[in-house]
């Protein structure tokens, strides 16, 4: 019995030897990242951000601009729907009337008072403002730019009140929805980092690739310009170009802009890392082999040189990533990105830079709180993925 | 000796190189600015009540020589900065640049360079002894710390330690002097004084350069503290502190210097947005003010270039320190 359990045992070995030893460098990559804990919690987080804030418009229950404001409740702490109290329970959770009242009892100012007999249930499945999922009206200068594209337009949203207001994050100064804000912010920041991170991306690749693979002088050139680029702090220069734009410009060109030159400037480092990946690659056997079979330099580049460092280009956009959200950040937050109409999570910050709001309006930083779970569920997926990607990690330690 | 003065001349040049190409950059954007100085100068005229024509403009862009083409303009703006370190008017102030930003201009690069210096204080010990502690505890609140240096951005903590000291101490902590020595010239004093207010940005400054720097001492430590001669200095009974400060912190410390550029330039992007917050009147919040308020591309231009330029200075030290340091790479750069 002993016996023909060690012999199991170890034919078990055997299996995952073999697995070990025949999988791919993906699934190597993905079993690594599997082990590491804070990076698998992290990336939990960031998807569900992710998906927060590609499906922002079903899951928020009011608009986040103006249209959505709840005149009736601005500046409002947060709501939170509630399932039983003195009168008994309730299987759907629900909020209390608020009533509004202004008379010389009240010193003619606006009180709100709860109304604890009168409750207002929370739905599911409410149909409100419409909204589509694919919604492209571009208006970039030039006629020929303009593009207008809905599709998929429908006005369900997860829940919704059938009177008065839900407010999960509380309402800011002119009444709008900070949940609402909150999760559109999310989506926005996430089309300016994958925009900049696009194009400084693509800048790298050509820019690195052309360094890494010819070397030589061009390499050398190449390699002056990048560092001299490298030295500029890159802020003072974001906000040199940011100065630019005309204040007549609409929010989706300024959006445009902005994520171009996040785009723009941040690549040198990415082109630098490319070009060392490529030099060392370049001088192995495997590439002088397909040369010497006749292979033209674009084959060897596409078929050879890709596909030894792709795992290291995606680490690489991940790491970028969170440095492009906080670029971003920085420059709405000192009002030379996105300004307020667009729900940017930099924006929102701006709110938070008043004294009264530590005082008075201390949900107003509940935006931050995303904002920093944002960056570091990205930065710690990025730490996870290097780690998993580097085939020494596991001999290292 | 003749070797090393060569090797410092090849890397001077090379330093020089690298501030014209920025200077070329940084003047270029200056030129794509919409407007130039003398549109402004007589748009403003305009506000004022007289009447201006084309003529006026062209004479005024003659006299400031902007009739002249591009590369002229560029060597003229770059001899002056170079032979005579002069910056030219501001166009929107009517101000010579270089009494606009002198004093400014030090005091933040002190503020910078002084939170440099107090995130390597700290990280240095601090990331030795992650890296050689067994304890997961102390390395995974190490970690947490670190992490969130990177994420928590400096103007939030910024607006957190204000905002808290506001409530705390009824005193914002903003500005760099009371206001008693706002205007008086340099004394102890005003100098005391100004210590007492300056610790906060270099705190704050310092915060993700700390950050940054830990997770790299750190890591090198990890990798240098595996290698064999680790082992085989221990194995001659070498141990405790004197093992890591001799061997691996001494080889670990070659990449640190040399990213110490790079940390600056890290700690110049948090300047504006930190010295907004904190209403410090130094050369980052006159840049936000140069550009978002006014425009004013000749000061933006000037900033940046000395930001680029004190970097630059700075590059060029670590690598001659690097080379006086570390015997192989002054062998392998010098050749000798």
């Amino acid at each position: 019995m002993n016996l023909f359990r060690r012999k199991a045992s170890s034919e078990q070995s055997q299996k995952l030897k073999e697995a070990y030893f025949t999988a791919s460098q993906g699934q190597l990559i993905r079993s690594r990242f599997k082990r590491n804990k804070a990076s698998m919690v992290a990336a939990f987080v960031l998807t569900a951000m992710i998906l927060m804030g590609f499906f922002a418009e079903f899951l928020s229950p009011y608009s986040p601009d103006i249209a959505g404001r709840d005149k009736a409740y601005e500046n409002g702490p947060p709501q939170i729907p509630k399932f039983w109290d003195e009168n008994g329970f309730s299987a759907r959770p629900f909020l209390y009337t608020l009533e509004r009242e202004r008379s010389i009892k009240t010193n003619f100012r606006w009180v709100i008072t709860e109304n604890r007999e009168k409750r207002r249930y929370v739905k599911m499945f409410v149909r409100d403002w419409e909204y589509s999922y694919i919604d492209i009206d571009w208006n970039l200068p030039g006629e020929m730019f303009d593009i207008k594209w809905k599709a998929l337009t429908t006005d369900l949203h997860l829940f919704g009140m059938d009177e008065g207001g839900l407010h999960l994050f509380g309402t800011d100064a002119s009444g709008k929805d900070i949940y609402s804000r909150t999760l559109h912010a999310i989506n926005t920041s996430l089309a300016v980092g994958t925009l900049g991170v696009l194009i400084s991306f693509v800048l790298a690749l050509v820019i690195g690739g052309v360094a890494g693979y010819f070397g030589g002088w061009i390499d050398s050139i190449l390699q002056m310009i990048t560092d001299a680029i490298r030295t500029v702090p890159p802020i003072p220069l974001f906000m040199a170009l940011a100065a630019f734009m005309p204040d007549s410009w609409s929010s989706e060109t300024r959006f445009f802009f902005i994520a171009s030159i996040l785009g723009l400037i941040g690549w040198p480092t990415l082109a630098r890392r490319i070009r060392t990946h490529l030099l060392t690659e370049r001088s192995q056997e495997y590439v002088l082999a397909a040369q010497l079979c006749g292979a033209s330099s674009g084959h060897v580049i596409r078929r050879h040189l890709l596909p030894s460092f792709t795992s290291y280009i995606i680490v690489d956009l991940m790491i970028t990533f969170p440095y492009v959200v906080r670029s971003e950040t920085a420059l709405s937050f000192i009002g030379l990105g996105l300004t307020d109409p667009v729900n940017s999570l930099g924006s929102l910050m701006q709110n938070v830079s008043k004294a009264d709001v530590l005082l008075n309006y201390q949900w107003y930083f509940i935006p931050v709180l995303f904002f920093i779970a944002f960056v570091l569920a990205f930065v710690f997926v990025g730490d996870g993925l290097r780690d998993a990607a580097d085939p020494y990690s596991n001999s290292k330690r | 000796m003749l070797r090393f003065l060569q090797f410092t001349l090849t890397r001077a040049v090379l330093s020089l190189f690298t501030l014209l190409t920025v200077s070329l950059i940084v003047f270029s954007l200056m030129e794509l600015v919409p407007g130039n100085c003398a549109e402004r100068y007589l748009a403003f005229k305009n506000t004022q009540g007289s009447q201006i024509s084309i003529d006026d403009i062209q004479a005024e862009e003659r006299r400031l020589g902007l009739d002249k083409p591009f590369i002229q303009r560029w060597g003229g703006w770059i001899s002056n900065v170079f032979l005579r370190g002069e910056f030219g008017d501001s166009c929107i102030l009517r101000l010579d640049i270089n009494q606009l930003l002198s004093d400014k201009f030090w005091i933040s690069l002190g503020i910078s360079l002084a939170a440099l210096l107090v995130a390597y204080a700290i990280a240095v010990p601090v990331g030795i002894y992650s890296a050689t502690t067994r304890s997961a505890l102390a390395n995974n609140s190490l970690r947490f710390v670190s992490y969130l240096g990177l994420a928590l951005p400096n103007f939030l903590l910024a607006l957190i330690i204000m905002l808290i000291s506001t409530v705390l101490f009824g005193d914002s902590l903003t500005g760099l002097f009371s206001s008693e020595y706002r205007d008086a010239p340099w004394s102890m004093d005003k100098f005391l004084d100004f210590l007492s207010r300056a610790w906060l940005p270099i705190f704050i400054l310092g915060w993700s350069a700390t950050a940054f720097a830990l997770q790299t001492v750190r890591a090198l430590m990890l990798d240098e503290i595996g290698k064999l001669y680790v082992t085989a200095a221990s194995a001659r009974g070498v141990s405790g502190s004197k093992l890591l400060w001799r061997y691996p912190a001494r080889h670990a410390m070659g990449p640190v210097i040399n990213s110490l550029g790079f940390d600056l330039n890290r700690i110049f992007n948090e300047l504006p947005v930190v010295a907004l917050i904190l209403t410090l009147t130094e050369a980052g919040a006159l840049l936000i003010e140069s550009l978002a308020r006014s425009n004013d591309q000749q000061l933006a231009g000037a900033i940046i270039f000395l930001l680029t330029a004190s970097i630059v200075f700075v590059n060029f030290i670590t690598d001659i320190m690097l080379a006086l340091m570390d015997p192989r790479i002054r062998k392998g750069m010098i050749g000798s």
